[in-house]
């Protein structure tokens, strides 16, 4: 018990003397996940309003393989992307593995699934009169889409918000991509792994408790949104112009 | 005649048959479609707004015939809209719901703000733009959406049943607004379950039963509103 609260001491104090190497971990673990988290956002946010609004044969089929895909094993994207990225890879020449951008492409696929997931479901979720009043308002495919996003944000924030939760939490393709290298690649879930096996495990606890810090804001954030989001549900309904 | 149907048939399930053989609309006209319930006054509606494509038939819009390609569906919807039974408001300011629209239409700046200000005041909400939609009441939300579409200024403004469930006061002021607009060019089509308000309004009726249009009765035209008195209506 004596060696937890030590370790525990020790942690906070390594957080609050702001030691270096510690800001540097969280960092790169902020910027590569945000980073990430934008890229997926920008390609799985229309891939999810295209299967959440259309009515497409073989949706339901595209809407089960998102669901699978959101269960994906990390080290199975890291082995995938290893291959790729690897010398022999077809993008071997481009240098990328073991740089943040390896660990940014591997967090960025592992994201895509989970956003388009969320988007769509937010999106044939949405109100089913938003797309006729919009269409006897005059509005083109292009209007009715952005209008569409614009009444089911917080549904798209959720996605995003779900999406930054998984990957900054992930271990195995940050190991596998990025390679755990200090200064550069070092995210905080392999800093912890890394100091663990070293035997620092004062070191590893500081990681732990910002890894915390982050999944808890992003979770009270999450809330936040549903919470909103059941408000703005319940309000059309009070409104008694709800269906 | 600014709208026309002819044999116009379409299907919805559990076999309901929506049958017109010919309808003329006239311009700057009130019509009100009665009948029961089921008989399918608001699938007509859905189909003149260009909403619900029939699989048979032809609408001409102003001697224009509806092709149902999203480009044309899109140019000529900027001339009819509909107000629903059951009315959404987007999830933002009155005045953001008004916009819209005439956003679409390219309206924006001064011309955007009166039209705004102008449909405001005819349903009564003058001073409501800044207001959050999804806090108004079920009689304001109505009132707002109709002032949505009475701000596009269309040609043809469908209603479908604008009145249900509101109280006399507010029918009467209804029907006030909607019995001025014929003198501003505007025709307007609405379902209704109320017997007096074709004799109110003046206008025609189109009755259908079990998805077939049966008579269509010219409406006393002496109690069309006079233009002199149509300009803005104010709420009391």
């Amino acid at each position: 018990m004596d060696f937890l609260l030590s370790s525990f001491g020790t942690a906070l104090a390594l957080i609050l003397a702001l030691d270096t190497e510690v800001l540097i971990t969280a960092w790169t673990s902020l910027w590569t996940s945000l980073t990430a988290i934008t890229l997926a956002a920008l390609i799985a946010g229309p891939v999810g309003l295209a299967v959440g609004a259309g009515r497409f044969p073989g949706r339901r089929a595209v809407l089960t393989l998102l669901n699978t895909l959101m269960a994906l094993p990390t080290v199975m994207v890291g082995l995938i992307l290893y291959g790729f990225l690897s010398r022999q890879g077809p993008l071997g020449p481009l240098g990328l593995l073991f740089t943040p951008w390896a660990l940014i492409m591997g967090q960025t696929v592992l994201a895509l699934p989970i956003v388009a997931h969320y988007v769509a479901t937010a999106v044939a979720g949405a109100d089913s009169r938003i797309v006729p009043t919009l269409q006897t308002l005059g509005a083109g495919r292009l209007e009715i889409a952005l209008q569409l996003v614009r009444e089911v944000r917080f549904g798209i924030m959720a996605a995003v918000v779900a999406g930054f939760g998984r990957i900054i939490a992930e271990v195995g393709a940050a190991m596998m991509l990025g390679g755990n290298i200090r200064n550069s690649t070092r995210t905080l879930t392999t800093s912890i792994a890394l100091e663990t096996s070293k035997g620092d495990f004062a070191f590893a606890l500081a990681l732990g408790i910002i890894l915390m810090t982050i999944a808890l804001t992003v979770n009270l954030f999450l809330h936040a949104l549903q919470h909103r989001r059941q408000e703005q549900r319940s309000g059309v309904r009070e409104m008694g112009v709800g269906s | 005649m600014i709208l026309t149907v002819n044999n116009l048939e379409l299907h919805q399930g559990h076999g309901f048959c929506l049958k017109v053989d010919h309808l003329s609309i006239e311009a700057g006209r009130i019509y009100v479609l009665a009948g029961p319930n089921g008989a399918g006054k608001s699938t007509l509606l859905q189909t003149l707004a260009l909403l619900a494509r029939p699989h048979r038939g032809e609408i001409r819009l102003a001697g224009e015939p509806v092709f149902w390609r999203s480009s044309v569906l899109r140019r000529l919807r900027h001339r009819v809209t509909l107000l629903q039974q059951n009315p959404y408001l987007l999830d933002s300011t009155v005045y953001h719901n008004l916009a819209v629209g005439l956003k679409i239409r390219g309206i924006r700046g001064y011309e955007q703000k009166r039209r705004i200000e102008h449909a405001l005041l005819a349903v009564g909400l003058d001073g409501y733009a800044p207001r959050c939609a999804r806090e108004l009441s079920g009689g304001e939300a109505r009132r707002v959406a109709l002032a949505r579409a009475l701000a596009l200024q269309t040609e043809i403004l469908l209603l479908d049943e604008p009145t249900a469930n509101l109280d006399r006061e507010t029918i009467e002021i209804f029907e006030r607004l909607i019995s001025s607009l014929p003198a501003q060019g505007i025709t307007v089509i609405m379902a209704s379950h109320d017997a007096g308000q074709p004799r109110r309004l003046g206008a025609d009726v189109l009755h259908l039963a079990r998805g077939r249009l049966l008579t269509v009765r010219q409406g006393d035209a002496a109690r069309r509103t006079e233009p002199s008195s149509v300009e803005i209506l104010k709420w009391p």
